[in-house]
């Protein structure tokens, strides 16, 4: 039996589950109550969360996003506001903080009815542009460029949860939850009718699958949790100023995804994992950690456009007159004039 | 204060003409957007600089070192994004331009150090008042320089060779090269030609804000594409149209909320357009 077949046995996937539950539960304890170390596996956590629910949008039903940044921080702006300024515990304000960004996350899936590939990147992009705007400039609101100080940590059975071993169990749990809900809807229906619409949407339409509905439930879904993660975060940091949700937040997320993986559950996990760890284990590199990780993005989308674990064949060039399963639909291009012999 | 505003917002709208020339150069030939033109632009600016405050105060120079970087970016950009990547759903070449984006930006970062570097003025005495308004030297420079950029690919495109080719290709590539063209050819030489536009226009802009950092590049991609989209991104008329409105209500918006929310009014126009008209005010009409 090679490692392969136990891995891809039932036993072994229980085993490799049961193994990395362990290592994950144990992990303060691993790190020997280090600080610094224990924030960084939380910022793991809710990063493994943020690009999964991107790969929602972009892996699972095959639309690009560029604003999921401003999503992430719309769920941390509205879970601190209302904690700061009303006393609202975490538990009610971070639910708000979730369904708001849902339901703005709705409001702009109806731009996929007009926009597709390119120019929906943009119009994501330039609408992350204005949330951030709208938060730096909302002075009354917001507080506008100085952000917000003394978010109250949450509380659990009436003790406040302060140490990082506490913030690590709470995103942990987080975590698990979403990245398993995650998994049980791209194996039901509506993960079924996502895939159908990002391998072919006429087809898919024709089998009766509502399309564009299916197109705003998954921005819907995703931003509810991006949103509930940004509640998450501001409550851990305990401070948020409208820079920490600008592009660069868009670009990593996608990044992650694009590299980890596009498509698949676990391609996103490891593509947070790879981000979050390089820039602190290259800290001898200095200024020069991010532009890693651009030429990092370049390089693997160039080699392996699915990114390091993706669904295989997402990116398959068309070749002749047969047609591949693509991400996208598209006319025989280039490939084509190059067996026509150009040059 | 209107004249005067009106005034600034063209200065500004041939930077944002230019930009949008060299998104709807590539859109037309590849029916592809680069990510990473605003990129292009801050290293041209930066090559820019780096003649006016180690080599030669000349301003003319300056251009030269910025149309020469871009054209290399540009092309060495498409080589990897969209060269290398034949044959591959677009999207993935638009994801590896946001690769360099990222990565460019950081790289000029890295070398050149996160503060904004002050470039000198060059020209920026008033020329001439007109009703109040001030017109400095450069602006007239500007838009002079535009102008006459324009008019150039005009007569690139209509009147030599190359600028057939490149129509050909345009409008159909398949038969362009079972005509026997070199169709790998022209589109590298009119992706490098658009990355010089841009590093070109970052030279210019450098010298119209005194300053170069690293992150000008990004609201100045977005602001062009914007342009690009607002005029049209399948023609170039329309793209500088888009340009110089975009420059024209931009600055003049600002006399009506304050100037936080300045960008808001592009990228409103930007979202409006894309959703309600996405062939532009002059776009023929194509499935985008």
């Amino acid at each position: 039996m090679t490692l392969r077949n136990v891995y891809a046995s039932k036993e072994g996937k229980a085993i490799g589950m049961g193994g990395l539950a362990v290592i994950l539960l144990v992990l303060p304890r691993l790190l020997g109550g280090n600080d610094y170390l224990l924030q960084v596996a939380t910022m793991m956590a809710l990063y493994v969360v943020l690009a999964s629910s991107l790969n929602l949008i972009i892996g699972f039903t095959g639309m690009y996003s560029l604003g999921h940044g401003a999503f992430y921080g719309m769920g941390a702006y509205t879970s601190a506001i209302l904690s700061v300024n009303l006393g609202w515990p975490f538990w009610i304000t971070m639910p708000l903080g979730g369904l708001l960004t849902a339901l703005v996350g709705a409001f702009l899936g109806l731009a996929t009815l007009r926009l597709r590939q390119t120019f929906l990147v943009f119009g994501t992009l330039a609408f992350g542009e204005i949330v951030r705007i709208l938060i730096m400039n909302w002075s009354s609101l917001t507080r506008g460029p100085m952000g917000i100080p003394g978010i109250p940590p949450p509380k659990v059975f009436g003790t406040e949860l302060t140490s990082s071993t506490h913030y690590y169990y709470l995103i942990l749990v987080y975590a698990i939850l979403m990245v398993f809900a995650i998994f049980r809807l791209y194996y039901s229906r509506i993960g079924r009718a996502w895939v159908a619409i990002r391998e072919d949407e006429v087809a898919a339409s024709s089998m009766g699958i509502s399309v564009f509905g299916y197109k705003i439930l998954a921005f819907t879904i995703s931003c509810l949790i991006a949103g509930l993660a940004g509640a998450f975060y501001a409550h851990f940091v305990t401070f948020i100023s409208a820079d920490q949700f600008g592009m660069g937040e868009s670009f990593l997320i996608l990044t992650m995804v694009a590299l980890g993986g596009t498509g698949s559950i676990a391609g996103p996990i490891i593509g947070a994992c790879i981000l979050i760890v390089i820039p602190e284990a290259f800290r001898f590199l200095a200024e020069y950690r991010m532009v890693l990780y651009g030429a990092m993005l370049i390089v693997v989308i160039v080699l392996k456009p699915e990114g390091l674990a993706g669904i295989k064949g997402l990116f398959m060039p068309t070749t002749g007159g047969r047609r591949r399963t693509t991400l996208f639909r598209r006319e025989p291009k280039v490939a084509a004039v190059k067996a026509g012999g150009s040059q | 204060m209107f004249l005067q505003q009106l005034i600034n917002g063209l200065a500004q709208g041939s930077l944002f003409a230019l930009i949008a020339i060299s998104f709807s150069l590539v859109w037309g030939l590849l029916r592809m957007v680069n990510f990473a033109m605003g990129e292009v632009y801050m290293l041209g600016a930066y090559a820019g600089w780096l003649v006016v405050m180690y080599a030669t105060p000349n301003l003319g120079v300056a251009l030269v070192a910025g149309f020469v970087i871009g054209w290399i970016v540009g092309w060495f950009i498409e080589k990897v994004a969209f060269k290398a990547m034949r044959g591959v759903p677009h999207i993935a070449s638009l994801v590896c331009t946001i690769g360099f984006s990222f990565f460019l930006k950081e790289l000029a970062s890295a070398l050149f150090r996160a503060e904004t570097k002050s470039m000198p003025s060059y020209y920026s005495d008033t020329a001439f008042t007109f009703a109040e308004a001030n017109i400095s030297y450069l602006q007239i420079i500007m838009v002079v320089i535009a102008v006459v950029m324009m008019v150039l690919l005009q007569i690139l495109f209509y009147r030599t060779k190359i600028g057939l080719a490149v129509r050909a290709v345009a409008l159909d590539y398949r038969t362009a090269s079972l005509m026997g063209m070199k169709v790998d050819r022209v589109t590298s030489l009119a992706f490098s030609l658009s990355g010089a536009l841009a590093g070109f226009v970052g030279v210019l802009a450098a010298t119209y804000y005194n300053a170069v950092n690293a992150s000008m590049g990004f609201v100045a991609g977005l602001k062009g594409f914007t342009a690009a989209v607002f005029g049209g991104i399948t023609s170039i008329p329309g793209a500088i149209l888009g340009g110089y409105l975009l420059g024209a209500i931009e600055n003049l918006s600002v006399k009506y909320m304050s100037s936080g929310y300045r960008d808001l009014v592009s990228y409103f126009i930007l979202i409006t357009f894309l959703l309600f008209r996405p062939n532009g005010i002059l776009g023929k009409k194509a499935k985008l």
